[in-house]
């Protein structure tokens, strides 16, 4: 017997329109409820949501919304002795948070407030023997963190301070049979996980590695009927592969092979139309991350 | 947040709801800025890890608090013998398992398991494979779980033949786990290499197995993708060769070029090129399209036309 594909119905009331006049509030007064449980307990990635914020924000073309001298004053607070960032006071400096932070300055154009050096020897020491890197000193490796190093380095316009070669060869090492990458040498394909590998390949001009034709083919059955696509097969869709499974295509130019009208009406049935913002699907709890990925998408 | 479905409240309940979270915040605020505390004192101790343990039990991605613990883990290494360490250590992994009930997506608290397993003076392996079947029974297709139990079986020294039995059985119970197929695709040319000893290659008699497997699977599914990826890529396992597809060669006065065509992409070598014509010996350039040096299938040699029609 054949089981049901797991997928979701917009329903026939879903926004059609895109409400960026709602959005664009929505991220504002999100920055401004410090006092809200939510927005306490998220504290430890403060750092990437303010980056998904403002990226919004420049998206939209409404960036004013935001202050840029207390933006710019907290990434400055949050930059420790070694050079890393954290993601809030009283946090360690963690690689993910350092390219938040780099991006953020990156979209001021004000990279040089920070002290750039430090932060590239904070970076390149994360890098390891076998070319992977660390997401800090406590030594979890992911290929997440190749990304992250690579965007942070090259932003700073310092990539020749890490060795491209192995830390190519090592995100190579994650390939699978289905022409994707995962976390690590043998794990699962994971579109997030594509993108990083992808968006590190693009980076070290290493793209003719890919096998486009097998990766395209698995990228693009990511869509499901409802428009929406998914992370992983046999997955519910979410908003945000709208950016990780769209941004692969075009890195490897197959982005032609999604159905564009069917994923933009999915997209617009994430809104929630009362509150601003994006959620992963219809009818759920909209929040900032969804937003971002939502507009990139 | 992920599917969280937004649901409609009244007025009365969304104000008990306020009040609720308001509650919630303040002992919230209070007991990180007593940890914050701790921390900058260097406060190493009993009440460290039981109050960083309440705020983990709720937000168990606060991975600087992780950080925290594993601090005082050292610590108290130095302070105390391995019996009492490995008790520690041992309610550390009760306390992990919990929070993998509850989150059991967290990147943090898999790392941390694992860090812990590293750290303990007696680890024991097997205990923490049967952990980890009991999370891939709750969810299938938990990448966390199937990367650590990939690193587990290692440690444990679990051969790659019964973690091959173990996909079987996993596939079997459901054809549409895609996590298992892909596993299968890392184990099988690790268990069946083929005789010409190319490392990707799988035995014959092995791969027509595979094809009856994953043509049952879609018999029996015909929408799942799991068995059909798989069967793509028993299919399509040959690589090219590194051979020169074409070659094609023009000229005029000034300049004569040799377009190379080859089966794989390739920088352009160093070295220059030298071309014979008859007797006459001519060094070129190698260049791709782009006049960069990013590999490509598509190579040009450069010579100058004067030189050859000398």
């Amino acid at each position: 017997m054949g089981s049901q594909i797991k997928d979701v119905k917009i329903p026939p009331n879903s926004p059609t329109q895109l409400s960026l006049v709602k959005h664009a509030d929505f991220i504002a007064a999100y920055g401004k409820k410090k006092d809200d449980y939510e927005y306490c307990i998220t504290e430890f990635l403060r750092m990437s949501g303010v980056y998904w914020g403002l990226t919004s924000m420049f998206l939209m073309n409404k960036q004013e919304m935001m202050d840029k001298d207390d933006v710019i004053e907290f990434v400055k607070s949050c930059q420790h002795e070694n050079g890393g960032f954290s993601a809030s006071h009283n946090h360690d400096p963690h690689l993910l948070y350092t390219l938040s932070a780099i991006q953020i300055l990156s979209l001021y154009g004000c990279i040089d407030l920070i002290d750039v050096e430090k932060t590239v020897e904070y970076v390149s020491k994360l890098q390891q023997a076998d070319g992977s890197f660390v997401g800090d000193k406590w030594g979890e490796i992911d290929t997440r963190f190749s990304f992250c190093a690579f965007a942070s380095l090259k932003l700073l316009g310092r990539l020749d301070a890490v060795d491209l070669q192995k830390a190519v060869q090592y995100i190579l090492s994650c390939m699978n049979f289905d022409g994707g990458f995962g976390c690590r040498p043998g794990s699962e394909s994971h579109s997030g996980q594509i993108y990083c590998c992808l968006g590190a390949l693009a980076i070290a001009d290493s793209l003719h590695y890919v096998n486009a034709d097998m990766l395209g083919w698995w990228l693009c059955e990511r869509q499901l009927p409802s428009g929406g696509l998914n992370g992983r097969p046999e997955k519910l869709p979410d908003v945000c592969y709208s950016w990780w499974v769209l941004a692969s295509l075009r890195i490897i130019g197959k982005l032609h092979w999604i159905d564009k009208d069917k994923l933009r009406s999915y997209i617009l049935a994430c809104q929630d139309e009362e509150t601003g913002g994006f959620a992963d699907r219809p009818g759920d709890m909209v929040d900032p991350f969804h937003t971002l990925f939502g507009l990139a998408g | 947040m992920h599917g969280r479905i937004k649901v409609r409240t009244t007025a009365e309940q969304a104000e008990a709801k306020r009040k609720e979270r308001e509650k919630k915040l303040k002992i919230y605020k209070e007991t990180t800025s007593r940890i914050y505390e701790k921390r900058n004192n260097g406060e190493m101790d009993k009440e460290s890890l039981s109050l960083s343990e309440q705020v983990l039990a709720a937000n168990p991605d606060f991975s600087t608090l992780w950080n925290f613990r594993r601090e005082i883990f050292l610590h108290m290494k130095n302070e105390n013998p391995p019996d009492v360490m490995q008790d520690l250590c041992q309610k550390e992994l009760f306390f992990l398992k919990n929070c993998l009930q509850v989150n059991p997506k967290s990147y943090s608290v898999w790392h941390h398991r694992q860090w812990i397993m590293e750290f303990m003076p007696q680890p024991d392996w097997k205990e923490e494979l049967q952990l980890c079947n009991k999370f891939l029974s709750y969810d299938a297709r938990n990448f966390h779980c199937w990367d650590y139990r990939r690193y587990t079986a290692q440690k444990a020294h679990v051969s790659p033949d019964d973690e091959f039995n173990f996909s079987t059985e996993k596939i079997k119970e459901n054809f549409s786990n895609y996590s298992s197929w892909h596993y299968r695709s890392k184990l099988l040319p690790l268990i069946h290499p083929d005789q010409s000893g190319d490392k990707e290659r799988v035995e014959e008699g092995a791969l027509m197995k595979e094809f009856d497997l994953a043509q049952n699977a879609f018999f029996t599914d015909p929408y799942d993708q799991s068995a059909w990826f798989y069967h793509r890529w028993l299919l399509g396992r040959a690589r090219p060769q590194m051979e020169i597809l074409r070659l094609y060669a023009r000229y005029d006065e000034t300049l004569a070029t040799i377009i190379v065509h080859f089966t794989q992409p390739i920088q352009a070598p160093k070295e220059d090129p030298v071309v014979s014509f008859g007797e006459q010996e001519v060094t070129g350039e190698w260049h791709n399209s782009f006049h960069n040096n990013h590999p490509s299938t598509v190579l040009d040699i450069l010579l100058c036309g004067h030189c050859v029609f000398a």
